[in-house]
């Protein structure tokens, strides 16, 4: 086990470093750069004064390894939009906004999946079963900027019932943290429809059944328990797709959070914001798969045990 | 005495098995429809994508001359929703080609070969699964500036993965077969077994990898245009006008509902079109994602 983990962490830090060093290059080959005179001409002598203040005008591979040395020391540089903070201190303002909607869309979001794709699984073929898979299609295929947009169109526009955009009292958070949560609710819909299903056609209930156990012990003592473990590992990276999720959401509902600077960074060359939010959920989207896999191996007794023997 | 029941090809019971899924026959049938209005969108609607013909009655509601009403630069919606379509698709399909040509490859390799072949490409898939498409699309996009064709390049590098794990899998459980071996010790060449023997027994797999790459490659075209950074005006695509409808929306509904429905709409019959198809040619696989 301690071997397995040592071997994942040596892979991520592999990762990490052969994506940074693409998304470096990657920024760095689009034409233009960061004080190129848009709006206001910038005379020669200033711009170059600009470019070397934020080492702009040293080589390519020095200014990466002067990068990456401050990342290892947590120093993310100065974002060029706006000078008077840290890259860190402008994720961690915008990120709230974020993280609130998106966090309470996944919270709202499971649960709700969860006890659909339960009722979906006992009562097959049943009405409930039809509009659970519709609704979960629906929220797995469609993008999530259209359910958005089908969702202000509903309950704003015709209906006059919510506040489509904005941020700030609660009434607002309606509608984007629904938008937030069809995802979460779709994935965990069909994928506890198809656990509980698999679990419930394995000969251990057939015995429970058998044995005389009322269906409802057997559901809820035997059926749940077996099926939980491919659901606990899907939450972590769901719970990080938000951060993607949140460019097209925030747009949508003209929410002051993280997801426009995904955009905005790029377009502006933005360099060490840019670096930055690409690593970070990199390094968020490496760890969430490796707790999942630690906590799928924790949960099932199977691995857990057989990893033992082996030692 | 002859065999009365007729011995029928797998072709045959997989259509049957298409068929009697409804909704892969309905959505099927919805798709074929769709793709019908984006080849003969020239005799469906007479007034160009990009022709501001009514620019007198700009934003008009929906009516029976103009089906979606008109856009705010006096363009038809309707002509340039079935345009949409065009390019849509055309992306969609040539990004699912992009993807198998770099993922048949890539996959029958690293199935074949094992070994370290396997383990340099289970790395750079590994790279792939914790880069958001979307984020590093719009790097890309921003590095090749947007386009019609880069658009397909872009969706294409991200949608190999799938199709490349599908063969992967495939071509492994194919080479320890008696009919491999066989062909292996009488001389023939790992290329000469990849490509004649291991590849056409993969069919299967590539058409739900390719089927299943054409929505993905849609939505990433329609998150890109919604972001401004896709296909550029005024060239027509749903996510483009989805964002420009946003502006509109409360007082002219139209130019936000249809764009939204379009995407939607057939987003939906593809994704369930292919899953449709996975089911069918390959039961096993049934009811997994």
């Amino acid at each position: 086990m301690i071997r397995y983990i040592i071997n994942r962490l040596l892979s991520i830090v592999f990762t990490f470093f052969f994506i940074s060093i693409l998304v470096f290059i990657l920024m760095h080959a689009i034409p233009g750069g960061p004080f190129d005179p848009v709006d206001m001409p910038l005379s020669d002598s200033a711009k170059a004064k600009i470019l070397k203040q934020y080492g702009l005008d040293q080589p390519l591979y020095v200014q990466y390894f002067k990068y990456m040395w401050g990342v290892l020391q947590f120093d993310f540089g100065i974002p060029y939009q706006s000078p008077g903070e840290t890259v860190l201190e402008l994720i961690g303002r915008a990120w709230v906004p974020s993280l609130i909607l998106g966090g309470s869309g996944v919270l709202i979001g499971a649960p709700i999946g969860i006890a659909l794709g339960l009722i979906a699984a006992i009562k097959r073929n049943s009405i409930i079963d039809y509009i659970t898979s519709a609704i979960s299609t629906l929220g797995l295929t469609v993008p999530v900027f259209v359910i958005s947009m089908l969702l202000i169109l509903l309950f704003s526009v015709w209906l006059e019932w919510l506040p489509a955009s904005g941020w700030g009292e609660p009434k607002k958070w309606i509608l984007p943290i629904t938008a937030y949560a069809a995802i979460p609710m779709a994935t965990y819909a069909r994928y506890t429809r198809s656990a509980i299903l698999d679990t419930l056609n394995k000969p251990f209930v057939t015995v429970l059944r058998a044995k005389g156990l009322s269906e409802r012990k057997i559901l809820f003592r035997h059926v749940i328990k077996n099926s939980a473990i491919p659901l606990v590992t899907v939450f972590l990276p769901m719970f990080i797709g938000t951060a993607t999720g949140s460019i097209f959401v925030e747009a949508m509902f003209r929410v002051p959070g993280l997801g426009a600077y995904f955009v905005s960074s790029i377009e502006n060359k933005d360099y060490p914001l840019e670096m930055s939010l690409l690593l970070m959920i990199t390094v968020m989207f490496c760890f969430a798969y490796f707790i999942a896999d630690l906590i799928y191996a924790l949960l099932n007794p199977r691995i857990r045990l057989g990893d033992k023997k082996k030692q | 005495m002859e065999n009365q029941y007729k011995i029928r090809s797998p072709f045959f019971y997989a259509v049957m098995r298409l068929i009697s899924n409804r909704a892969a026959l309905v959505s099927g049938v919805l798709l074929f429809l769709i793709v019908l209005m984006a080849i003969f969108a020239p005799l469906i609607t007479t007034t160009s994508y990009e022709e501001q013909k009514f620019l007198m009655n700009s934003l008009a509601f929906p009516s029976q001359a103009h089906w979606f009403g008109i856009d705010d630069l006096g363009r038809d919606l309707f002509s340039r929703i079935i345009y949409g379509a065009r390019v849509s698709l055309t992306i969609g399909f040539a990004a699912a080609v992009c993807s198998v040509f770099i993922g048949l490859p890539l996959g029958a390799l690293s199935g074949f070969y094992g070994g370290k072949v396997d383990w340099i490409i289970m790395r750079i898939i590994e790279v792939f699964s914790v880069v958001p498409p979307l984020i590093a699309a719009l790097l890309l996009a921003a590095l090749v500036d947007g386009g019609f064709f880069s658009i397909i390049f872009i969706a294409g590098i991200f949608g190999w993965v799938q199709v490349c794990l599908l063969v992967r899998a495939q071509v492994m459980a194919f080479k320890e077969k008696e009919f491999i071996r066989s062909s292996l010790a009488l001389g023939a060449s790992p290329m000469y077994v990849i490509f004649v023997h291991l590849i056409p027994n993969s069919i299967s797999p590539i058409i739900v990898g390719f089927v299943q790459a054409i929505p993905l490659a849609m939505m990433l075209e329609a998150g890109l245009s919604f972001l401004g950074v896709g296909i550029q005006p005024p060239l027509p695509s749903w996510g483009q006008m989805i964002n420009l409808g946003i502006n509109f929306m409360f007082f002219y509904w139209h130019m936000a509902l249809f764009p939204t429905l379009a995407l939607a709409i057939t987003v939906l019959v593809t994704t369930l079109f292919g899953d449709g198809l996975r089911d069918a040619l390959d039961p096993t696989l049934k009811g997994k994602s």
